[in-house]
């Protein structure tokens, strides 16, 4: 295929987290907020005056002094952040919105606020009790906490206009650069697509990182172009999968499993697109605000969820966009150190092979891509085993 | 004339005593074990007066055993046959034994009444269960009223339901067995890791794992109520418990971070809803009178309690060591109001606990050099750790993390209240009061170690704890800011194979001996092997 026009520039964004579109938007005297987690609202943050600016920490080959302050025990997720911030790479920022919704994820954001990483006078941070089932007591107390910690702080300290009028605006909006990157990432369902995995994870992490209103006109160029864009001739991988696991923000990942021979056909993990492109609907009668946390809680899959219907709302999810997505299997990915993940990626590998028959594949990572050969490999003998079942007739 | 031919026994054997052989350097508490084992060829010779109160509550725990096997014999064969867990009990006295060495006086008397208190409640709840256990044959119908509950909720709330028996769940086959003998664990745990759970998640939430995929938890109930308390991995584990037991679940999702003002509305309907679940699946009603009778119970316990602290801050306390810790932890997270025979015991403890205030008794024989907060889980007790770093260094454990768990008294007449003051006091449960919710609930640590008058703060630091792996150097420099002596001990929770007893010993022997340069009180127990003991 033809290269995209945008590809390079876009690779380039996901170089540091301080990339040249976040510089512009704060030059520009926008106020950058900063996340590491669904559970935080991205549209709370993109309110007129301020941008959302999802905190990763790309080339981070190690993490000696956030080792010294979390030990090499930890999820390397959180020590390469909190590396990253005592670095100097989050100096942009002027908030960062945390969640207690797992212990490592709660203890980097305390260092935050503890150790003062982040040379912004500005800069300051909340941490919210996020909510771990998805019924209407744990909705009631999941709005308290969003608007005690997200948006009561953003008008107290930077004047942020709160009302609902704003927050319908900046659904809207919202919802313009999730329809673009849904359409997108729509294409990855035909049978021959004009995408690929890896460009497409490269699409939705500058859609996370950037500020919407800088990257959003390039997003829909982009889609105009792969709306003509020819794809190969012959579909080029011999199988198709979809990655769901942690917090996979770099694409080389998927780089990796693609060139090991399976297209990467939907993203279901903490930086793809399922979930984070759904479009919010405002229902009558609703404020924007509520209408905003019931939707996050509805679609978020965090693996700390303990009901039952969140915990068969995970696995429904991943065999409704296997269907979708004609995936002929599905690769889970936990990232060292991590127990949520460790444990939902068993549980989900054995209900979604014996009760939903659907192929599965389970894989533990760092952060930084290490170790390739050892995935490849796996990668390589799953995908052999979904060839082989496609060759005997899905048996 | 009877105490003066004691005395001159005790005289004449004094050369049996392990403190005195220790004092003299021709032995120590380690002589008399067998190497590399928990079997000691006799038992400990404390004078004629404590050889005789020890062995009678030896006795007294043995026929507390008998009277469990003689009231369900059958299903405890059964349960002995069924489970892999059940064995690990036949080594209950050796533990016991290894928790009160040292040992002398009112700290030996009150050890024994703390101790046989948790004997007599633990065999009573073992022969109950496997009699209801429908694994062994009982019928739907006579296990209907057992409500199976995780064991970190505390069950208090289950007072308001007097027909029905309340089930920690994970506490007989998994966490009790896991501080009475350390090889059973890891089998549970293996169980777990072939199902591919990861290595290095926390092994006390594997092991659990391992005991649901290995159908190793009584059958009991018609529903369930499991809950996020503590952490992380136990929330984890209990997806796979709720899922593999089968039945109908309610999650107790209390608020994590529980100190602030917003956390305690939401709790509280968690609570509420638990109770209504408990109602609907168990077709029955909240008898409210019966739950103020226990919150009275429980309201005794905690005044008791705090007039405990008065005396844990003076060097007069001859409550001490693990004869607070493991019965502290018992009491409130497994007893919790629900058993009249606790507050018998903590009101005749106080008097004790009075009269050596008002004699000026010195515990330990007056060995101690330090006065140490503990903030230590499981690992503190199959080590036998504060009766060890006593006997060994002359560390008195004043008192433990778990110790400090809910205090608040509960409002016995005001429903609307009462119900605000459970649930403060359940957010407060075992790990969670010190452990998560926030920075200040970890750093708080200095604030008891100071109150009560400690010169030392041991940290146990479990290895895959990913919560406390991230306040490490924190806390380090905390230590050093405030002018703390501070070791943290790595271990393995229950995971013997990681980190042995004596590697979490060792931590403690370089500290005392290389930074502090201190010579130990028994060499004999400095370092050796105790690998194939219970």
């Amino acid at each position: 295929m033809k290269d995209l026009k945008h590809l390079i520039y876009f690779e380039s964004l996901l170089q540091e987290a301080q990339n040249e579109l976040v510089n512009k938007a704060v030059e520009d005297g926008q106020i950058a907020l900063g996340y590491n987690c669904y559970y935080i609202p991205e549209v709370l943050m993109n309110l007129d005056g301020c941008f959302s600016s999802r905190l990763r920490a790309p080339n981070c080959t190690s993490s000696d002094v956030a080792d010294y302050y979390m030990t090499t025990r930890n999820c390397p997720y959180v020590r390469a952040i909190l590396e990253r911030g005592i670095e100097g790479g989050y100096n942009y920022l002027s908030a960062l919105f945390g969640a207690e919704n797992c212990a490592a994820m709660e203890r980097m954001e305390e260092h935050f606020f503890l150790i003062n990483p982040v040379k912004n006078e500005k800069f300051f941070v909340t941490q919210i009790d996020p909510p771990m089932k998805g019924d209407k007591t744990n909705l009631d107390y999941y709005k308290v906490q969003l608007k005690l910690k997200v948006v009561d702080e953003l008008e107290k300290r930077f004047g942020i206009d709160v009302s609902d009028a704003a927050m319908r605006k900046a659904v809207e909006e919202h919802n313009d650069l999730c329809r673009t990157v849904t359409e997108i990432g729509n294409f990855r369902k035909l049978d021959n697509p004009p995408i690929t995995g890896y460009e497409f994870h490269v699409i939705q992490l500058v859609s996370q990182v950037c500020p919407h209103k800088l990257i959003l006109p390039y997003l829909k160029e982009t889609l105009e172009e792969l709306k003509t864009r020819k794809p190969d001739k012959e579909f080029p991988y011999r199988a198709r999968v979809i990655l769901v696991g942690s917090e996979i923000d770099d694409p080389e990942f998927t780089k990796l499993v693609e060139m090991s021979g399976a297209y990467v056909c939907a993203d279901r993990y903490c930086f793809g697109s399922f979930p984070s492109r759904e479009e919010i609907t405002i229902e009558e009668g609703e404020t924007a605000f509520d209408a905003i946390c019931r939707h996050y809680l509805y679609w978020n899959q965090c693996a700390r969820f303990m009901d039952g219907f969140k915990i068969d709302q995970r696995h429904d999810i991943v065999a409704q966009l296997a269907k979708d997505y004609k995936a002929d299997g599905v690769i889970y990915e936990s990232m060292k150190f991590c127990e949520f993940w460790s444990y939902e990626k068993i549980l989900a590998n054995h209900v979604l092979t014996t009760e939903k028959h659907i192929p599965c594949c389970t894989i533990e990572k760092e952060y930084a891509l290490g170790a390739v050969g050892q995935l490849r490999t796996r990668f390589q003998a799953f995908i052999e085993s979904l060839e082989i079942k496609t060759i005997q007739g899905g048996n | 004339m009877f105490d003066k031919v004691v005395a001159l026994i005790d005289k004449k054997l004094e050369r049996f005593d392990p403190i005195w052989q220790a004092e003299n350097g021709v032995g120590g508490q380690r002589s008399r074990y067998y190497d590399k084992t928990g079997v000691a060829k006799y038992r400990e010779w404390r004078g004629v007066k404590d050889t005789l109160v020890d062995y009678c509550a030896w006795l007294k725990n043995l026929a507390a055993m008998a009277k469990m096997v003689a009231s369900a014999p059958i299903p405890c064969l059964k349960g002995f046959w069924e489970y892999r867990w059940m064995g690990s009990y036949l080594g209950t006295f050796m533990f016991i034994d290894r928790l009160f060495e040292g040992y002398r006086n009112k700290e030996l008397k009150i050890a024994h009444m703390h101790m046989h208190a948790i004997v007599l409640s633990l065999t009573g709840r073992i022969a109950y269960i496997l009699s209801h256990d429908r694994r062994l044959g009982a019928s739907e119908e006579k296990s209907a009223h057992l409500v199976p509950i995780d064991e970190v909720l505390p069950p208090l709330f289950m007072t308001g339901f007097p027909d029905l028996y309340p089930v920690p769940l994970q506490t007989l086959p998994e966490f009790i067995i896991c501080d009475v003998d350390q090889h059973i664990e890891p089998y549970y745990i293996d169980v777990a890791e072939s199902f591919g759970i990861a290595a290095d998640v926390c092994s006390r939430c594997a092991a659990e794992t391992g005991v649901a995929l290995d159908d190793a938890f009584p059958l009991i109930g018609k529903a369930l109520v499991t809950t996020n308390m503590p952490c992380n991995a136990s929330e984890a584990t209990s997806m796979f418990q709720r899922r593999r037991i089968g039945m109908p679940d309610y999650q107790a999702t209390l608020a994590m971070i529980h100190n602030e003002p917003e956390a305690l509305p939401f709790s509280r309907k968690i609570m509420e809803e638990t109770i209504a679940f408990i109602e609907e699946q168990y077709n029955t009603k909240f008898n409210w009178d019966a739950f103020f009778e226990g919150a009275k119970r429980m309201n005794e316990q905690n005044t008791i309690e705090l007039e405990k602290w008065d005396f844990f801050k003076t060097t007069h306390s001859p409550l001490v060591g693990i004869a607070e810790t493991l019965y502290k932890l018992y009491e409130w997270q497994s007893v919790n109001g629900t058993d009249p025979y606790f507050n018998k015991v903590d009101r005749k403890v106080i008097k004790i606990m009075r009269q050596a205030y008002k004699e000026k008794y010195e515990p330990y024989g007056g060995r101690t050099r330090h006065r140490a907060f503990l903030w230590g889980p499981s690992a503190v007790y199959y080590t036998d750790f504060p009766t060890w770093i006593q006997n060994c260094w002359g560390i008195n454990i004043v008192l433990n993390m778990d110790s400090t768990m809910g205090y608040n008294m509960i409002d016995t007449s005001d429903k609307d209240k009462a119900m605000d003051d459970l649930t403060r006091q359940a957010e407060k449960a075992c790990m969670r009061h010190m452990a998560v919710g926030g920075w200040n609930n970890v750093n708080s640590v200095w604030e008891w170690a100071k109150n009560f008058n400690c010169d030392m703060v041991l940290f146990n630091d479990n290895v895959a704890c990913k919560g406390m792996n991230g306040v490490h150097a924190l806390m380090e420099e905390q230590a050093r800011d405030l002018g703390f002596h501070f070791i943290f001990i790595e271990h393995d929770l229950e995971d013997s194979r990681t980190i042995s007893r004596q590697d979490m010993r060792k931590c403690v022997n370089n500290y005392m001996s290389v930074v502090l340069g201190e010579e130990p009180l028994d060499p004999t127990i400095v370092e050796f092997d105790d690998s194939a003991a219970y």
